[in-house]
């Protein structure tokens, strides 16, 4: 499966965000990471992916098919988003939540084969310890854990992680990306996600595509884009590039004077 | 202790889940059917239970003065406990879920306030909002402004940027506002008037009537499977807003249908039987207490146990004093204050910890 955006426009109101973005064809199974500061319109271009934002020009093409205009819950079939994190007080469990997301485009009644793709989503993301606790009980990085589970259960074609590892501590922001990585390597989804973290999306991505005030700045190999000087000025920086011992690639930043 | 769970093991911990569910819908069911009986063998002649249920099946085994007292007398009364408390659970269920705060009820949104000032102007000016309306004068007037007062409510959910809490702000306006407007009506109204405001305030059963009855219960069912179609994605609001519709749930448009459909059975309970607090704040805490807020056993178990706690309501209105027969507004509400206090307490310890 293949995603690809062409020449979308989009924003909220009379407020154009996305000027022009076009992200030529990404292949299931790789892993886009897109970075880019704070209000460059990253989470404006997971939504209007998602639907939840209408586009006023261009198009999104999965496979052959073209979906920019197709109704939400058709496209969340096909498509899983992921927002940013949210605490919520609900009482449900941890099974139930993921459940849930299941269940919102498979139809009203509990089937078993529903059971079973959320216990294996949970098993997979080593999860099952935490299946019977209530949602509203778990730490940050648990909650995320679950909104993973709750994005990937669906077996998307296209996953969008907005900052999936935001406020986590090292532990979890690998096993996070990890498990999705997993996933891909599984299901071959197309993934996107946005990342603030240069060195894990270096780490993780095989594709980055820099996002700058709605614009497209740059799109291609990590160490490709990590090494542009576009990377200092988007991000109103001196960075530097470097190899650790054991090949990872090391952007070292500082604050221009 | 973290033990890793079996894929079976899930399951069959999900499985034996829903059946605790179940049996709590037939324990609640139980109970209900009990109170229900219980209320209609209660009253200034005190019957037992075998006899009511006998003239249950044959109305005239204990002759025409018995089943004049249990058909014509009693059993509207019972009904019409069940229904309203009913529709006031599952009015207050569903605010609850879609307004994301759990003291979401139609008294807290000023509905009943609305509906009382409706019927004031009705006793006090005489004054009909629908023309021709006759014996029907008061309920139509009630049912009016609460209906208005909803459609308010709505109309603030579809501007732009208004979020839950914005609407709760909106309900304590529209409380305020038409309590003000209760209290002139009550200044201009003479002491007959008075008594008569302050009594429908106070809710009060013996206003069922067999017509008031067979329209609630069409609500009813109308709005249960109405909701039981949208447990989904109402089930998915709970997780939050922005996580709904990444789910792929409409969130605005979930919101106008099911505030027409909560306006509709808030009106009418209101327009009944005057002022019922706490039914709609009781009802669901209870539930989700007992099932959780899967929306497939928390809507029908709202239902269930507003209808309970109203029934038992009006048996206590007729217990405590003999041959009185209290007004269930100052019941719920004294039941309905602890219970208050103690959700206010137990939000204020999951916060702590």
């Amino acid at each position: 499966m293949t995603l690809s955006i062409q020449n979308l426009r989009s924003g909220y109101g009379k407020k154009e965000i996305l000027h022009d973005v076009s992200i030529p064809t990404v292949k299931g199974g790789g892993f886009v990471g897109l970075i880019g500061p704070n209000a460059s319109g990253k989470s404006t271009l997971f939504k209007t992916l998602a639907g939840l934002v209408s586009p006023t020009a261009g198009s999104i093409i999965i496979g052959t098919d073209d979906i920019t205009h197709l109704h939400r819950k058709g496209r969340a079939r096909r498509i899983a988003y992921m927002p940013q994190a949210f605490g919520c007080n609900a009482l449900l469990t941890v099974f139930e939540s993921v459940l849930l997301a299941l269940k919102q485009t498979t139809g009203w009644r509990v089937k078993d084969e529903n059971l079973e793709r959320v216990s294996d989503t949970l098993s997979a993301l080593n999860l099952s310890h935490l299946a019977n606790r209530g949602i509203s009980d778990l730490s940050g990085g648990q909650a995320q854990m679950v909104a993973v589970a709750q994005t990937i259960v669906r077996s998307p074609e296209v996953i969008l992680l907005d900052e999936p590892t935001s406020a986590l501590d090292l532990h979890h922001q690998l096993s996070i990306l990890t498990s999705i990585r997993n996933e891909m390597d599984r299901k071959k989804p197309v993934i996107m996600a946005a990342l603030h973290d240069l060195n894990l999306a270096a780490k993780f991505c095989d594709r980055l595509v820099l996002l700058r005030d709605g614009i497209i700045l740059a799109d291609g190999a990590p160490e490709h884009i990590l090494g542009l000087s576009e990377i200092g000025e988007t991000y109103r920086v001196k960075t530097e590039l470097e190899y650790t011992k054991r090949g990872s690639i090391y952007v070292d930043a500082r604050l221009s004077a | 202790m973290i033990t890793d769970l079996t894929t079976a093991q899930m399951r069959q911990a999900y499985g034996s889940q829903t059946a605790r569910r179940y049996t709590m819908i037939v324990i609640v069911s139980g109970l209900l059917l009990l109170s229900f009986f219980l209320d209609i063998a209660t009253g200034p002649g005190k019957y037992s239970l075998s006899t009511v249920l006998q003239v249950f099946t044959d109305p005239l085994s204990h002759g025409v003065r018995l089943k004049v007292i249990v058909w014509d007398y009693r059993l509207p009364v019972a009904i019409t406990a069940v229904l309203v408390g009913a529709l006031l659970a599952v009015a207050g269920a569903q605010m609850q879920t879609i307004l994301n705060n759990p003291l979401a009820e139609p008294f807290t949104l000023g509905v009943s306030a609305a509906a009382s000032f409706g019927a004031s102007l009705a006793i006090v000016l005489g004054v009909s909002v629908i023309p021709a309306i006759g014996p029907f004068l008061v309920t139509a007037n009630a049912f009016v402004f609460a209906v208005l007062t909803c459609g308010f409510i709505l109309m603030a959910t579809r501007l732009k940027g208004v979020g839950s809490e914005t609407m709760i702000l909106f309900g304590i306006a529209i409380f305020f506002t038409f309590s003000a407007l209760l209290a002139l009506m009550q200044y201009m109204a003479s002491e007959d008037q008075i008594a008569r405001i302050v009594f429908w305030m106070m809710g009060s059963l013996s206003r069922a009537s067999w017509e008031k009855i067979s329209l609630g219960a069409l609500l009813l069912s109308i709005a249960i499977p109405f909701s039981l179609l949208r447990t989904w994605p109402m089930t998915a609001l709970r997780m939050g807003e922005a996580t709904a519709e990444s789910m792929g749930v409409d969130v605005s448009r979930l919101r106008v249908e099911m505030l027409i459909c909560i306006s509709l059975l808030a009106a009418t309970a209101v327009s009944f039987v005057g002022t019922v607090g706490f039914v709609g704040l009781v009802g669901p805490h209870i539930a989700r207490l007992l099932v959780g807020e899967d929306q497939r056993f928390f809507v029908p178990l709202s239902a269930l146990v507003g209808a309970l706690v109203l029934s038992l309501t009006s048996l206590i209105s007729k217990s405590i004093t003999p041959g009185v027969i209290y007004p269930i507004g100052i019941i719920t509400s004294l039941i309905g204050v602890p219970v208050f206090i103690s959700i206010i307490l137990s939000t204020r310890r999951e916060k702590l910890s």
